[in-house]
Protein backbone atom coordinates (compact mmCIF):
# COMPACT_ATOMS: atom_id res chain seq x y z
CA UNK A 1 0.00 0.00 0.00
CA UNK A 2 1.42 3.24 -1.30
CA UNK A 3 1.14 5.96 1.41
CA UNK A 4 2.40 9.76 1.99
CA UNK A 5 5.19 10.62 4.63
CA UNK A 6 2.73 12.58 6.53
CA UNK A 7 0.08 10.23 6.66
CA UNK A 8 2.63 7.86 7.78
CA UNK A 9 2.56 8.11 11.89
CA UNK A 10 -1.13 7.81 11.38
CA UNK A 11 -0.43 4.62 9.34
CA UNK A 12 1.41 3.38 11.72
CA UNK A 13 -0.69 3.74 14.85
CA UNK A 14 -3.36 2.50 12.75
CA UNK A 15 -1.63 -0.61 12.03
CA UNK A 16 -0.75 -1.21 15.56
CA UNK A 17 -3.73 -1.26 17.23
CA UNK A 18 -5.67 -3.43 14.01
CA UNK A 19 -2.85 -6.52 15.58
CA UNK A 20 -0.14 -5.79 13.26
CA UNK A 21 2.19 -5.74 16.21
CA UNK A 22 4.93 -7.88 14.38
CA UNK A 23 7.49 -6.17 12.25
CA UNK A 24 8.80 -8.88 9.47
CA UNK A 25 11.10 -6.01 7.96
CA UNK A 26 11.69 -2.90 6.82
CA UNK A 27 13.70 -1.96 3.81
CA UNK A 28 14.58 0.74 0.89
CA UNK A 29 14.94 0.28 -2.66
CA UNK A 30 16.99 3.16 -4.25
CA UNK A 31 14.89 3.77 -7.69
CA UNK A 32 17.42 6.39 -8.47
CA UNK A 33 14.69 9.02 -9.29
CA UNK A 34 13.02 8.25 -5.91
CA UNK A 35 13.74 6.07 -2.64
CA UNK A 36 11.07 3.99 -1.74
CA UNK A 37 10.70 2.95 1.82
CA UNK A 38 9.22 -0.61 2.39
CA UNK A 39 7.68 -1.71 6.02
CA UNK A 40 6.48 -5.44 6.37
CA UNK A 41 4.06 -5.97 9.19
CA UNK A 42 2.70 -9.18 10.08
CA UNK A 43 -0.41 -10.03 12.51
CA UNK A 44 0.13 -13.32 13.92
CA UNK A 45 -3.49 -13.91 15.25
CA UNK A 46 -5.20 -14.07 11.88
CA UNK A 47 -1.27 -14.64 9.73
CA UNK A 48 -2.22 -11.84 7.48
CA UNK A 49 0.81 -9.34 5.62
CA UNK A 50 0.58 -5.60 5.38
CA UNK A 51 3.21 -3.68 3.64
CA UNK A 52 3.45 -0.14 3.62
CA UNK A 53 5.50 1.75 0.87
CA UNK A 54 6.64 5.19 0.91
CA UNK A 55 8.64 7.21 -1.72
CA UNK A 56 11.39 9.71 -0.92
CA UNK A 57 12.93 11.99 -2.72
CA UNK A 58 16.38 11.84 -2.79
CA UNK A 59 17.07 15.47 -2.00
CA UNK A 60 14.83 15.08 1.24
CA UNK A 61 15.98 11.95 2.90
CA UNK A 62 14.00 11.14 6.05
CA UNK A 63 11.76 9.07 8.55
CA UNK A 64 9.71 9.36 11.88
CA UNK A 65 11.01 6.39 13.89
CA UNK A 66 9.02 3.79 14.73
CA UNK A 67 10.43 2.62 17.88
CA UNK A 68 7.50 3.49 19.85
CA UNK A 69 5.58 1.22 18.58
CA UNK A 70 8.20 -1.52 17.75
CA UNK A 71 11.18 -1.73 19.44
CA UNK A 72 12.38 -4.42 16.30
CA UNK A 73 12.93 -1.72 14.36
CA UNK A 74 15.69 -0.46 16.12
CA UNK A 75 18.34 -2.33 14.27
CA UNK A 76 16.28 -1.78 10.74
CA UNK A 77 16.81 1.95 11.15
CA UNK A 78 20.31 2.00 12.27
CA UNK A 79 21.07 -0.19 9.17
CA UNK A 80 18.96 1.96 6.77
CA UNK A 81 20.72 5.20 8.32
CA UNK A 82 23.98 3.48 7.69
CA UNK A 83 23.27 1.85 3.72
CA UNK A 84 20.76 4.44 2.40
CA UNK A 85 21.82 7.84 4.12
CA UNK A 86 18.19 8.12 5.51
CA UNK A 87 18.10 10.40 8.58
CA UNK A 88 16.14 8.71 10.90
CA UNK A 89 14.61 10.98 13.17
CA UNK A 90 13.32 11.30 16.60
CA UNK A 91 15.84 8.17 17.84
CA UNK A 92 17.34 7.96 20.94
CA UNK A 93 20.58 6.19 19.98
CA UNK A 94 22.81 7.61 17.78
CA UNK A 95 25.16 4.45 16.92
CA UNK A 96 25.20 3.24 13.50
CA UNK A 97 25.13 -0.42 12.97
CA UNK A 98 28.48 -1.52 11.92
CA UNK A 99 31.57 -1.33 12.96
CA UNK A 100 34.81 -0.66 10.79
CA UNK A 101 32.92 1.30 8.20
CA UNK A 102 35.11 4.44 7.83
CA UNK A 103 34.16 5.33 4.05
CA UNK A 104 32.30 8.59 2.57
CA UNK A 105 28.84 7.66 0.72
CA UNK A 106 26.46 4.81 1.16
CA UNK A 107 26.69 1.20 -0.25
CA UNK A 108 23.49 0.42 -1.22
CA UNK A 109 22.80 3.24 -2.70
CA UNK A 110 22.96 2.97 -6.85
CA UNK A 111 25.96 5.80 -7.27
CA UNK A 112 27.72 3.68 -5.36
CA UNK A 113 29.77 1.88 -7.32
CA UNK A 114 30.70 -1.49 -5.76
CA UNK A 115 34.10 -2.04 -7.32
CA UNK A 116 35.79 1.04 -6.73
CA UNK A 117 38.11 2.33 -4.29
CA UNK A 118 36.55 4.88 -1.86
CA UNK A 119 38.53 7.25 -0.11
CA UNK A 120 38.27 6.94 3.52
CA UNK A 121 37.70 10.59 5.68
CA UNK A 122 39.44 11.00 8.59
CA UNK B 1 26.02 1.27 43.72
CA UNK B 2 28.69 1.55 40.65
CA UNK B 3 28.78 0.23 37.27
CA UNK B 4 31.90 -1.33 35.51
CA UNK B 5 31.90 -1.59 31.93
CA UNK B 6 33.30 -4.83 30.52
CA UNK B 7 34.42 -5.99 26.70
CA UNK B 8 34.11 -9.17 25.53
CA UNK B 9 35.10 -10.13 22.31
CA UNK B 10 35.41 -9.22 19.41
CA UNK B 11 37.27 -13.15 19.33
CA UNK B 12 35.62 -15.12 22.22
CA UNK B 13 35.20 -18.42 21.99
CA UNK B 14 31.59 -18.13 23.29
CA UNK B 15 30.13 -15.70 20.49
CA UNK B 16 30.10 -18.10 18.08
CA UNK B 17 31.61 -15.81 15.43
CA UNK B 18 33.26 -12.47 15.36
CA UNK B 19 31.05 -10.19 17.91
CA UNK B 20 31.77 -7.89 20.32
CA UNK B 21 29.41 -7.35 23.34
CA UNK B 22 30.02 -4.37 25.92
CA UNK B 23 28.50 -5.49 29.69
CA UNK B 24 27.90 -2.68 31.64
CA UNK B 25 27.29 -4.61 35.35
CA UNK B 26 26.64 -3.27 38.73
CA UNK B 27 28.01 -6.61 41.17
CA UNK B 28 27.19 -9.44 38.78
CA UNK B 29 24.22 -8.16 37.89
CA UNK B 30 23.88 -6.86 34.32
CA UNK B 31 22.47 -3.45 33.20
CA UNK B 32 22.95 -2.98 29.88
CA UNK B 33 24.71 -5.03 27.04
CA UNK B 34 25.52 -3.58 23.52
CA UNK B 35 26.57 -5.73 21.03
CA UNK B 36 28.83 -4.30 18.33
CA UNK B 37 28.69 -5.72 15.07
CA UNK B 38 30.22 -5.58 11.68
CA UNK B 39 33.25 -7.74 11.78
CA UNK B 40 32.13 -10.33 9.38
CA UNK B 41 30.25 -7.61 6.73
CA UNK B 42 30.86 -8.81 3.46
CA UNK B 43 27.92 -6.72 1.23
CA UNK B 44 26.35 -9.79 0.10
CA UNK B 45 23.44 -7.55 -0.59
CA UNK B 46 25.32 -5.27 -2.78
CA UNK B 47 27.30 -8.32 -4.51
CA UNK B 48 24.16 -9.82 -5.53
CA UNK B 49 23.08 -6.68 -7.71
CA UNK B 50 26.34 -7.31 -9.80
CA UNK B 51 25.79 -10.40 -10.62
CA UNK B 52 23.23 -12.91 -12.22
CA UNK B 53 20.79 -14.88 -10.66
CA UNK B 54 22.71 -18.36 -10.82
CA UNK B 55 26.14 -16.68 -9.74
CA UNK B 56 25.20 -15.78 -6.39
CA UNK B 57 23.84 -19.31 -4.23
CA UNK B 58 27.67 -19.63 -3.22
CA UNK B 59 27.36 -16.34 -1.48
CA UNK B 60 23.96 -16.86 -0.43
CA UNK B 61 25.28 -20.73 1.23
CA UNK B 62 28.26 -18.11 3.24
CA UNK B 63 25.75 -16.25 5.21
CA UNK B 64 24.85 -19.08 7.50
CA UNK B 65 27.44 -21.96 7.09
CA UNK B 66 26.02 -23.77 9.67
CA UNK B 67 22.73 -24.72 8.11
CA UNK B 68 23.91 -23.25 4.07
CA UNK B 69 21.39 -25.13 2.09
CA UNK B 70 18.62 -23.44 3.70
CA UNK B 71 19.63 -19.78 2.62
CA UNK B 72 20.94 -21.50 -0.54
CA UNK B 73 16.99 -22.80 -0.96
CA UNK B 74 15.55 -19.76 0.70
CA UNK B 75 17.56 -17.67 -2.23
CA UNK B 76 16.26 -20.12 -5.06
CA UNK B 77 13.36 -19.78 -3.88
CA UNK B 78 12.99 -15.86 -4.80
CA UNK B 79 14.43 -16.73 -8.20
CA UNK B 80 11.98 -19.27 -9.17
CA UNK B 81 8.93 -17.45 -7.84
CA UNK B 82 10.24 -14.21 -9.65
CA UNK B 83 11.01 -16.04 -12.97
CA UNK B 84 8.05 -17.99 -12.76
CA UNK B 85 9.28 -21.34 -12.40
CA UNK B 86 7.40 -24.54 -11.01
CA UNK B 87 9.59 -27.10 -8.71
CA UNK B 88 9.00 -30.60 -10.12
CA UNK B 89 7.20 -32.68 -8.10
CA UNK B 90 9.78 -35.07 -6.89
CA UNK B 91 12.17 -32.11 -6.14
CA UNK B 92 9.78 -30.40 -3.88
CA UNK B 93 10.18 -34.13 -1.83
CA UNK B 94 14.30 -34.14 -2.11
CA UNK B 95 14.35 -31.05 -0.89
CA UNK B 96 12.62 -31.26 2.04
CA UNK B 97 14.45 -34.32 3.40
CA UNK B 98 17.72 -32.58 2.05
CA UNK B 99 16.58 -29.37 4.32
CA UNK B 100 15.17 -31.22 7.64
CA UNK B 101 18.64 -33.17 7.59
CA UNK B 102 20.07 -30.17 7.38
CA UNK B 103 18.22 -28.78 9.98
CA UNK B 104 18.89 -31.70 12.50
CA UNK B 105 22.85 -30.78 11.13
CA UNK B 106 21.89 -27.65 12.87
CA UNK B 107 20.18 -28.26 15.81
CA UNK B 108 23.00 -30.61 16.63
CA UNK B 109 25.46 -28.02 16.37
CA UNK B 110 23.28 -25.91 19.33
CA UNK B 111 23.18 -29.30 21.23
CA UNK B 112 26.80 -29.60 21.52
CA UNK B 113 27.70 -25.85 21.69
CA UNK B 114 25.30 -25.46 24.62
CA UNK B 115 27.01 -28.01 26.80
CA UNK B 116 30.36 -26.24 25.99
CA UNK B 117 28.75 -22.42 26.88
CA UNK B 118 27.40 -23.56 30.04
CA UNK B 119 30.88 -25.13 30.80
CA UNK B 120 29.62 -28.68 30.90
CA UNK B 121 33.07 -29.63 29.15
CA UNK B 122 33.54 -31.33 26.20
CA UNK B 123 31.42 -35.05 26.42
CA UNK B 124 28.26 -32.93 24.87
CA UNK B 125 30.14 -31.25 22.26
CA UNK B 126 31.99 -34.38 20.90
CA UNK B 127 28.47 -36.98 20.84
CA UNK B 128 26.64 -34.08 19.14
CA UNK B 129 29.32 -33.67 16.91
CA UNK B 130 29.68 -37.17 15.80
CA UNK B 131 25.81 -37.08 15.20
CA UNK B 132 26.12 -34.37 13.26
CA UNK B 133 29.14 -35.54 11.38
CA UNK B 134 27.05 -38.75 10.02
CA UNK B 135 24.36 -36.18 8.67
CA UNK B 136 26.76 -34.29 7.01
CA UNK B 137 28.16 -37.67 5.59
CA UNK B 138 24.56 -38.16 4.22
CA UNK B 139 24.26 -34.69 2.90
CA UNK B 140 28.02 -35.70 0.92
CA UNK B 141 26.30 -38.52 -0.06
CA UNK B 142 23.43 -36.80 -1.73
CA UNK B 143 25.11 -33.60 -3.07
CA UNK B 144 28.40 -34.07 -3.50
CA UNK B 145 30.05 -32.01 -0.92
CA UNK B 146 30.09 -32.01 2.68
CA UNK B 147 29.52 -28.54 3.35
CA UNK B 148 28.74 -25.70 0.86
CA UNK B 149 26.23 -27.81 -1.06
CA UNK B 150 25.02 -25.42 -3.91
CA UNK B 151 22.65 -28.24 -4.85
CA UNK B 152 19.84 -26.06 -5.48
CA UNK B 153 19.10 -25.50 -9.51
CA UNK B 154 15.66 -23.56 -11.09
CA UNK B 155 12.95 -26.00 -10.48
CA UNK B 156 14.81 -28.83 -9.09
CA UNK B 157 18.45 -29.82 -8.25
CA UNK B 158 21.66 -30.53 -9.29
CA UNK B 159 22.14 -34.24 -8.34
CA UNK B 160 19.86 -37.11 -8.20
CA UNK B 161 19.60 -38.81 -4.91
CA UNK B 162 21.87 -42.12 -5.03
CA UNK B 163 20.21 -45.67 -4.59
CA UNK B 164 20.60 -46.41 -1.43
CA UNK B 165 20.01 -43.20 -0.05
CA UNK B 166 16.81 -43.95 1.79
CA UNK B 167 18.09 -46.83 3.33
CA UNK B 168 21.37 -45.00 4.51
CA UNK B 169 18.97 -42.44 5.71
CA UNK B 170 16.78 -44.41 7.76
CA UNK B 171 19.27 -45.86 9.25
CA UNK B 172 20.97 -43.54 10.46
CA UNK B 173 17.72 -41.27 11.94
CA UNK B 174 17.06 -44.67 13.93
CA UNK B 175 20.01 -44.43 15.24
CA UNK B 176 20.05 -40.84 15.90
CA UNK B 177 16.30 -40.91 17.42
CA UNK B 178 17.69 -43.35 20.20
CA UNK B 179 20.83 -41.03 21.20
CA UNK B 180 19.03 -38.01 21.22
CA UNK B 181 16.85 -39.45 23.87
CA UNK B 182 20.04 -40.39 25.76
CA UNK B 183 21.27 -36.42 25.34
CA UNK B 184 18.42 -34.94 26.55
CA UNK B 185 18.20 -37.19 29.55
CA UNK B 186 21.95 -36.31 30.24
CA UNK B 187 21.97 -32.85 30.28
CA UNK B 188 18.32 -32.65 31.64
CA UNK B 189 19.81 -34.55 34.67
CA UNK B 190 22.19 -32.47 35.28
CA UNK B 191 21.63 -30.39 38.07
CA UNK B 192 24.21 -27.33 36.95
CA UNK B 193 22.54 -27.39 33.46
CA UNK B 194 18.90 -27.31 34.81
CA UNK B 195 20.44 -24.06 37.60
CA UNK B 196 21.76 -22.39 34.46
CA UNK B 197 18.97 -22.87 31.82
CA UNK B 198 15.39 -23.22 33.82
CA UNK B 199 14.33 -19.72 34.29
CA UNK B 200 17.11 -17.82 32.87
CA UNK B 201 16.54 -15.20 30.06
CA UNK B 202 12.63 -15.27 30.33
CA UNK B 203 11.72 -13.66 26.94
CA UNK B 204 7.53 -13.10 27.58
CA UNK B 205 5.15 -13.33 24.53
CA UNK B 206 4.26 -9.86 24.30
CA UNK B 207 8.49 -8.80 24.17
CA UNK B 208 9.10 -12.08 21.63
CA UNK B 209 6.37 -10.02 19.40
CA UNK B 210 7.60 -6.67 20.00
CA UNK B 211 11.17 -7.44 19.68
CA UNK B 212 10.37 -9.42 16.50
CA UNK B 213 12.33 -12.08 17.73
CA UNK B 214 11.50 -15.44 15.47
CA UNK B 215 11.52 -18.80 14.81
CA UNK B 216 12.80 -21.05 17.83
CA UNK B 217 13.06 -18.17 19.75
CA UNK B 218 9.85 -16.84 19.58
CA UNK B 219 7.92 -20.17 19.46
CA UNK B 220 9.59 -21.08 22.94
CA UNK B 221 7.90 -18.06 23.99
CA UNK B 222 4.58 -19.19 22.95
CA UNK B 223 4.05 -18.16 19.97
CA UNK B 224 2.28 -20.06 17.52
CA UNK B 225 4.16 -18.88 14.16
CA UNK B 226 6.03 -21.20 11.65
CA UNK B 227 6.39 -20.59 8.44
CA UNK B 228 6.24 -24.52 7.47
CA UNK B 229 2.81 -24.14 9.44
CA UNK B 230 1.38 -20.92 8.67
CA UNK B 231 2.60 -20.06 4.60
CA UNK B 232 3.13 -23.52 3.70
CA UNK B 233 5.68 -24.33 0.52
CA UNK B 234 6.46 -27.28 -1.02
CA UNK B 235 5.10 -30.46 0.92
CA UNK B 236 5.06 -29.65 4.41
CA UNK B 237 1.06 -29.16 4.23
CA UNK B 238 0.81 -33.15 2.56
CA UNK B 239 3.24 -34.17 5.28
CA UNK B 240 0.77 -32.45 7.85
CA UNK B 241 3.59 -30.46 9.67
CA UNK B 242 2.84 -29.84 13.23
CA UNK B 243 4.77 -26.61 14.84
CA UNK B 244 6.17 -27.19 18.02
CA UNK B 245 5.42 -24.26 20.69
CA UNK B 246 6.39 -24.18 24.50
CA UNK B 247 5.68 -21.15 26.57
CA UNK B 248 8.37 -20.83 29.49
CA UNK B 249 10.59 -18.48 27.07
CA UNK B 250 13.41 -19.46 28.96
CA UNK B 251 16.76 -20.83 28.25
CA UNK B 252 15.36 -24.49 28.77
CA UNK B 253 12.30 -23.35 26.90
CA UNK B 254 14.68 -22.65 23.82
CA UNK B 255 16.80 -25.58 23.89
CA UNK B 256 13.72 -27.79 23.99
CA UNK B 257 11.76 -26.47 21.25
CA UNK B 258 14.86 -27.90 19.38
CA UNK B 259 14.88 -31.08 20.71
CA UNK B 260 11.33 -31.18 19.34
CA UNK B 261 11.90 -29.45 16.00
CA UNK B 262 14.20 -32.47 15.54
CA UNK B 263 12.07 -35.04 16.05
CA UNK B 264 9.62 -33.38 13.62
CA UNK B 265 11.84 -33.57 11.17
CA UNK B 266 12.90 -36.99 11.78
CA UNK B 267 9.07 -38.08 11.27
CA UNK B 268 8.72 -35.54 7.83
CA UNK B 269 11.91 -37.15 6.63
CA UNK B 270 10.50 -40.89 6.96
CA UNK B 271 7.08 -39.37 5.84
CA UNK B 272 8.92 -37.65 2.94
CA UNK B 273 10.50 -41.33 1.38
CA UNK B 274 7.07 -43.23 1.78
CA UNK B 275 5.30 -40.37 -0.56
CA UNK B 276 7.90 -39.39 -2.51
CA UNK B 277 6.55 -40.21 -6.27
CA UNK B 278 9.23 -41.66 -8.90
CA UNK B 279 10.70 -39.11 -11.48
CA UNK B 280 12.72 -36.77 -12.29
CA UNK B 281 14.01 -34.35 -9.94
CA UNK B 282 16.85 -32.38 -12.02
CA UNK B 283 16.61 -28.84 -11.76
CA UNK B 284 17.47 -26.48 -15.09
CA UNK B 285 21.17 -26.28 -16.29
CA UNK B 286 22.10 -22.69 -16.32
CA UNK B 287 22.63 -22.30 -19.73
CA UNK B 288 19.51 -22.88 -20.59
CA UNK B 289 17.46 -20.54 -18.43
CA UNK B 290 16.09 -17.56 -20.71
CA UNK B 291 16.13 -14.87 -18.23
CA UNK B 292 12.58 -12.84 -17.85
CA UNK B 293 11.33 -11.86 -15.08
CA UNK B 294 7.87 -12.28 -14.61
CA UNK B 295 7.25 -10.74 -10.95
CA UNK B 296 8.96 -7.36 -10.54
CA UNK B 297 8.54 -7.67 -7.02
CA UNK B 298 8.77 -10.93 -5.15
CA UNK B 299 8.73 -11.48 -1.20
CA UNK B 300 10.21 -15.29 -0.02
CA UNK B 301 9.71 -16.75 3.04
CA UNK B 302 11.52 -19.99 4.72
CA UNK B 303 11.67 -21.67 7.82
CA UNK B 304 15.72 -21.71 8.21
CA UNK B 305 17.09 -23.21 11.40
CA UNK B 306 17.60 -20.18 12.92
CA UNK B 307 14.08 -19.06 12.49
CA UNK B 308 12.20 -17.10 9.88
CA UNK B 309 14.61 -16.22 6.88
CA UNK B 310 12.59 -13.87 4.15
CA UNK B 311 14.00 -12.14 0.96
CA UNK B 312 12.79 -9.08 -0.70
CA UNK B 313 13.48 -8.82 -4.19
CA UNK B 314 13.07 -6.44 -6.75
CA UNK B 315 14.00 -8.55 -9.99
CA UNK B 316 15.43 -7.16 -13.24
CA UNK B 317 15.38 -9.88 -16.34
CA UNK B 318 19.02 -10.92 -15.28
CA UNK B 319 20.19 -10.19 -12.37
CA UNK B 320 18.22 -8.65 -8.92
CA UNK B 321 17.91 -5.16 -8.84
CA UNK B 322 18.06 -4.94 -5.51
CA UNK B 323 17.81 -8.06 -2.38
CA UNK B 324 17.16 -7.46 1.18
CA UNK B 325 17.70 -10.30 3.32
CA UNK B 326 16.08 -11.07 6.52
CA UNK B 327 18.62 -12.37 8.52
CA UNK B 328 17.31 -14.34 11.41
CA UNK B 329 20.24 -14.27 13.59
CA UNK B 330 20.15 -10.42 13.21
CA UNK B 331 16.68 -10.00 14.53
CA UNK B 332 17.49 -12.04 17.43
CA UNK B 333 21.05 -10.65 18.36
CA UNK B 334 19.01 -6.98 18.14
CA UNK B 335 17.03 -8.81 21.42
CA UNK B 336 20.05 -9.70 23.45
CA UNK B 337 20.00 -6.85 25.37
CA UNK B 338 16.32 -7.10 26.22
CA UNK B 339 16.67 -10.66 27.33
CA UNK B 340 19.96 -10.13 29.31
CA UNK B 341 18.93 -7.29 31.55
CA UNK B 342 18.92 -8.05 35.06
CA UNK B 343 20.27 -11.90 34.04
CA UNK B 344 24.14 -12.52 35.95
CA UNK B 345 27.20 -11.84 34.13
CA UNK B 346 27.69 -16.05 34.11
CA UNK B 347 24.52 -16.23 32.92
CA UNK B 348 25.06 -14.16 29.43
CA UNK B 349 26.88 -16.63 27.44
CA UNK B 350 24.38 -19.20 28.59
CA UNK B 351 21.81 -16.76 27.02
CA UNK B 352 23.66 -16.04 24.16
CA UNK B 353 23.96 -19.53 23.00
CA UNK B 354 20.64 -20.51 23.39
CA UNK B 355 19.55 -17.91 20.40
CA UNK B 356 21.68 -20.05 18.68
CA UNK B 357 23.12 -16.76 16.43
CA UNK B 358 25.29 -17.04 13.16
CA UNK B 359 27.49 -13.67 13.07
CA UNK B 360 28.07 -14.14 9.18
CA UNK B 361 24.37 -13.93 9.02
CA UNK B 362 24.29 -10.99 11.13
CA UNK B 363 26.57 -8.97 9.45
CA UNK B 364 25.52 -10.18 5.73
Amino acid sequence: MKIERNKFADSIFEMHEKGFTYLVKITAVDYQKYLEMVYIFRNLESIEENTLEIDLDPSDLWMPSITNYYKAADWYERELQEMFGVEIKGRNAKRLLLEKWDGKGFPLRKNFEWNKQYETME
Amino acid sequence: MSITRINIGPIHPSTHGVCRLVVDVDGDTIVKVEPHIGFLHRGVEKLVENRMYMQCPPYMEKLDYVAPMSMDDLYVGAVEAALGVEVKERAKYVRVILLELQRLASHLFLIGSVGNDLGLMFTMFMWAFKDRDLILKLLEEATGQRMFYVNMRLGGLVNTLPKDFEEHTIDTLEGLEKRLKKYQAFLEKNPIFIERMKGVGVLKKEDAIDLGVTGPVLRASGVRYDVRKNNPYYVYRELNFSEKVLYDGDNLARFRVRILEMYESMRLIRAAFEKMPEGDEKGMPIRLITPKAKNRIVVVNREVPRGEGLIYMVADPEKAYRLSIRAPSFINLAALEHITKGARIADLFAIFGSLDLVMADVDR
